[in-house]
This record gives structure tokens, sequence and C-alpha cells, in this order.
């Protein structure tokens, strides 16, 4: 399918070498919803959660996020952010793979100092996904580039789909699905979010959804 | 089995990785059927397999061509207008490698160096911008993962007690190690002997 029926018009191209960068409505306007949350994230304070937990008892617990655990989250969504913006506008397939899996690590990055150990260890089933996702997002893309000779969108989008390219782009699809941990491999990465410091543990949920959308355009990019 | 008891399951962090590493698997034995055939008009034009081998090239299998500032390499870009001077420093190896590449035949297939290294196409000047972007979002992936094991995975500052429990752990270790060696050692000796008398 061509990009100019799946985004809206063409508004412009940013030659970079051999990396071509085409923007349109659509792509433009993930981009900078993306930046715009990336923005607000960088300026909020982490929420503190208050836990009852003493049963009998009437007392709370105020859950914290120490000072240099909030730098560090903050630091890694903003690259998180940075990273999944970068995925939305890119106009070739190798570097989607490469800011897909940046931002995987980068989500194990955010909870790896929470101090919750099912949060952990849910991390780590996590960070299982992210190591064999490798597998399927380079070799789909490298697949891809070995049947049609090239890795850019805007050519890809123009050549018929032949049954290696098929298969190169489920494999892509499988990567995707694991490393944004959508159905069924949502359990992994949904008890990640359950531990304070809402602002920057919600850049994981949004980095996924968003590059689930992203991965839709391309795969159809790839395949009509 | 009923969907709920399957629902059930797929909750479970743990059984995760396993359920996705069975479909993996079950799309990597598809795609063993699925006709695969190399494009020959690709991005980054290879010479045919040992065919620089055989010449006897010093950086064979990874000889670009080109001369540095002067002539383009080998390469097919995709958008020849964006960047003129696409492939000119294509060839080019630091004088680490040049020597290296004087004394030994094998240094194209080692990885620590420039031509041949484990991300080759992107060490060279061959795609424009992109040779920048993609080496630096990678080396960011690297440089957090490294930091990420650093400050987490190795950093035992906080466990003390841990630490201590090692150490005699490590001692008794290293104590029984050495008993065992000294009882192979004198078994060994006194076969010796039995032998030579």
């Amino acid at each position: 399918m061509d990009f100019v029926t799946l985004g809206g018009d063409l508004l412009g191209t940013i030659p970079l070498g051999d990396i071509v960068l085409y923007i349109n409505p659509f792509n433009l306007f993930l981009f900078a919803v993306l930046l715009g949350f990336t923005f607000l994230i960088a300026i909020s304070k982490p929420e503190t959660q208050v836990e009852a937990s003493k049963f009998n008892t009437l007392g709370v617990a105020e859950v914290k996020v120490d000072e240099k655990e909030f730098r560090q989250r903050r630091f890694l969504s903003i690259i998180c952010g940075i990273a999944s913006a970068g995925a939305m506008i890119t106009g070739d397939l190798f570097n989607f793979t490469l800011f897909m899996a940046l931002v995987g690590i980068l989500n194990i990055g955010i909870v790896s100092a929470v101090k919750q150990t099912s949060v952990l260890n849910s991390a780590f089933n996590y960070g299982l996904i992210a190591m064999m996702c490798s597998l399927p997002l380079f070799g789909g893309a490298a697949i891809i580039l070995a049947s049609t000779g090239t890795l850019s969108l805007a050519v890809l989008s123009q050549m018929p789909a032949s049954p290696m390219v098929v298969f190169g782009a489920i494999l892509m699809l499988i990567g995707i699905l694991g490393e944004s941990g959508v159905a069924p491999f949502f359990a992994s990465k949904a008890e990640m979010f359950r531990t304070p410091g809402s602002p920057f543990i919600v850049i994981i949920h949004l980095s996924s959804l968003f590059i689930i959308v992203r991965a839709v355009e391309i795969l159809l990019l790839v395949l009509w | 089995m009923r969907i709920g008891v399957l629902w059930n399951k797929l909750a479970d962090p743990k059984n995760i990785p396993r359920l996705f590493a069975f479909s993996l698997g079950i799309i990597l034995i598809v795609g063993l059927i699925v006709p695969m055939a190399l494009n020959p008009d690709q991005l980054y034009p290879r010479p045919a397999p040992q065919e620089q081998i055989d010449e006897g090239l010093a950086i064979a299998p990874y000889d670009r061509g080109g001369e540095v500032l002067v002539a383009p390499g080998e390469i097919n870009p995709q958008y020849p207008d964006n960047a003129a001077s696409l492939g000119m420093i294509t060839g080019y190896m630091s004088p680490l490698a040049q020597w290296i590449s004087s004394i030994s035949p094998y240094f194209g297939t080692s990885i620590y160096s420039s031509p041949g290294g484990l991300i080759d196409e992107i060490l060279y000047y061959t795609r424009g911008f992109d040779t920048i972007l993609e080496s630096s979002i990678l080396m960011m992936s690297f440089i957090i993962a490294s930091w990420l094991s650093v400050n987490y995975t190795m950093n035992r500052k906080n466990d003390e007690d841990e630490i201590k429990k090692d150490f005699k752990k490590a001692i008794t270790d290293s104590t029984h190690v050495a008993n065992e060696v000294k009882a192979n050692d004198i078994k060994a000796r006194s076969k010796q002997l039995r032998r030579d008398n």
C-alpha cells in the first residue's frame, strides 16, 4: 500500500543519505504527540502511593520513590519517549527495529530500581522475551532486505510482496508483539506497571501503544 | 480444558517466555518451507563467496575497494543524489588496522577490526547519515544495558552480609578444591611409583 493512501498527503521528505524520512500527517501527528507526552513526563514529579499495610490497625504506609531513583527513571523515560518518537517518523525498516530494541531495554531499565519482588520478577521475564525478540525483529528485517534488496519504506511500499517478504513480515510481527507485550504475551509486561512512580511507568505503556500503531502501518506498507 | 483456566495460565508472567518461545519456534519451522531466494540487486554488493580469498587480498572477504578521499568504493546507494561523496571513505582503515592487515592474511575475518567487523555495513561510510544514526541507536542500547548491569546486577554495595557469606563459601570451596587436588596428586604419584617399580 502506498504511504499516501495510509497516512495522508506527503508533506515533505528529509533526505539523510540513504535514509529518507517521509513526513505525512499521520507520522507527524504520532511524532508530535509522543514528544509532547515526553515533555510532560520530563517536567512531572512522581506520585506517592498510600498503602493500607497493617490489616487490623488503621496504619497506612507511603510508598515513595527516592530522589536518586526518581532522577534515573526520569532520564530513562525521556530517552524512551525520544526513541519511540524516532520509531514513529523513521523511514527505514532497520532503524525501526533498532528503535524497538532500544525501547525494550529502556522499559526494563525504568522498573529495574523497584524494590517489589513481583515487579522485578515480571521484568526479568519480560527481559527474556525482549532477548528472544531480537531474533525475529532483526531476522525479519534481514529477510525482507535479502528478498527485496532495500530497507527504505518508501521503496518497499511500491514493491509487490513475495512469500519471503510475507514471512519476514510475520517474523517482525511476532517480534513486535513480544517486545510491546500485547496479547497473548501481556502478563509479564502488565505486571511491571504495578509499582509507584506513575508518570514514568506510563511511558512503558505509551511507547508500546504507539509502536503497535506504527508497526501496523509499516506492515501494511510492506505487504500491500 | 476451559478457556478460563487457559487465561489464568496466561496471566502468570513465568509462563509467558515459554509461550513466546514456543510460538516463535513454530513460526521458524514454518519458515523452512517458505521459498527463499537472495535478490541479487542489493544495497551492499558482495563478491561471490571465496572469490577474494582465492585472489589473496589482505582484508578478504571484506575488501570493498576504493581509495580514501580519491575514489569511492563498491557501493550501491538507494538514493545516490542525496550524498554525492558517498563511499569516499569506505576504504578507510586505522593505522593499527593497516599494520595488522599487512602482517596477517586473516584480518578480514576478525571481529575486532574495522573491516569485517560485527556491524560491517555500519562502520563503513556507505549509507550517509544512516551510518551515524544506526550505530548511535545501537550504542545507546549497549550503554543503557551495561549501565543497568553495572548499577543493579553487579552492584553489591548494599548487601554486606551476603558478601561475607559468599566469602566464607568461597574459602571453604577453595580449601575443598585444594584438598581434592592434593588427594588426586597423591593418587597419581603412587600409581606412577607402582608403574616404575
